[in-house]
């Protein structure tokens, strides 16, 4: 770090390092760095609750996308053009997580390879299905560029 | 399982700092240690990279003691909202202060529509936008999800229409 190698009128490109400041600086960021360190990535799934008015209208040729839940592994897919149910798919499983594999796979065989353009979807909970899942059916969804999506609240129903 | 000894033992140049040191108190055995400045330096430096890597500029919302949130891989980046939260034990908060259970709440949601209300003029107090409706809504992944879409209800007709569901991001 400390340097001197001046040989006749030629300048050194060496410098002096103060090591006591440049601890000094590297010990705050540390303690700040470490202070305001993020271990936990929380995120958020964004979902739109609108209705009636508010509602975004829908484009032509497009459908509406509606997951009831029949059980925590059993879910109904409801096609819908213009309030209209155009197809139904069934998708069932022994475990939530193979539901949730073979649902991204009929999304994309069913729906998203196809010329279905889907506007919003809902979802509809039902008990005995908690939480988690309905994040993970959601999930699904998004993964699938699905992202105008409602939960069917009780006063929806 | 042994250490190899030759990472653990010091090495010329670090015996010869101690020899120095020693041989500058007249052999008197030093008190003080020889710090090794190189790594502790290296150390910081790669510590600091490591943190500023890690460093995000995302706000930050309080998330519910023992509350467990659900998994997603498609996680967007949280904005600032009012909380609104579901424990595990069915109660439910409102900017972590504890309104009452779901289940008396949905029943008489009076009390939270009050709340909900008075956190919609003051925001239309200090913008000049129209009301955004957003709300970040943290629930137990284990809540029954008809207990959430009871209490969306009460969001939704309170124009609370932008839920924000949090969850953990998994890359």
């Amino acid at each position: 770090m400390i340097g001197n190698t001046n040989r006749g009128s030629k300048k050194s490109l060496d410098f002096d390092l103060n090591l006591t400041s440049f601890i000094d600086l590297l010990s705050t960021c540390t303690c700040f760095l470490l202070i305001t360190a993020v271990w936990i990535q929380i995120g958020t799934v964004e979902i739109k609750q609108s209705h009636g008015t508010e509602a975004a209208a829908p484009a032509k040729d497009s459908m509406d996308l509606d997951l009831v839940f029949k059980g925590p592994s059993e879910v109904l897919i409801n096609l819908k053009k213009s309030g209209k149910q155009v197809k139904s798919f069934e998708v069932k499983s022994d475990s939530t997580a193979t539901m949730l594999t073979k649902l991204n796979e009929t999304l994309k065989s069913q729906v998203i390879d196809t010329k279905f353009v889907i506007a919003t979807a809902t979802v509809t909970p039902k008990t005995g299905v908690n939480y988690g899942q309905m994040v993970s059916a959601l999930d699904v969804l998004r993964k699938n560029k699905i992202v105008n999506i409602g939960v069917l609240t009780e006063r929806g129903k | 399982m042994r250490l190899n000894q030759s990472l653990v033992t010091a090495n010329q140049f670090e015996k010869h700092l101690v020899n120095r040191r020693r041989r500058k108190n007249n052999g008197a055995k030093s008190i003080g240690f020889a710090l090794m400045l190189t790594s502790m330096v290296d150390m910081f430096s790669m510590l600091v990279i490591f943190l500023l890597q890690t460093f995000s500029g995302s706000p930050e919302i309080l998330v519910l003691k023992g509350m467990e949130l659900p998994n997603s891989i498609t996680p967007s980046v949280v904005k600032e909202a009012t909380v609104l939260a579901i424990a595990k034990d069915g109660n439910l908060y409102l900017d972590q202060k504890l309104v009452g259970s779901v289940a008396n709440v949905t029943k008489k949601p009076d009390e939270l529509l009050n709340k909900l209300n008075l956190i919609k003029k003051q925001w239309n107090a200090t913008h000049d936008t129209p009301f955004s409706g957003e709300m970040n809504f943290q629930a137990d992944k284990d809540v029954d999800s008809t207990s959430v879409s009871m209490v969306m209800a009460i969001l939704t007709s309170s124009q609370f229409q932008a839920i924000q569901l949090a969850v953990v991001g998994q890359q």
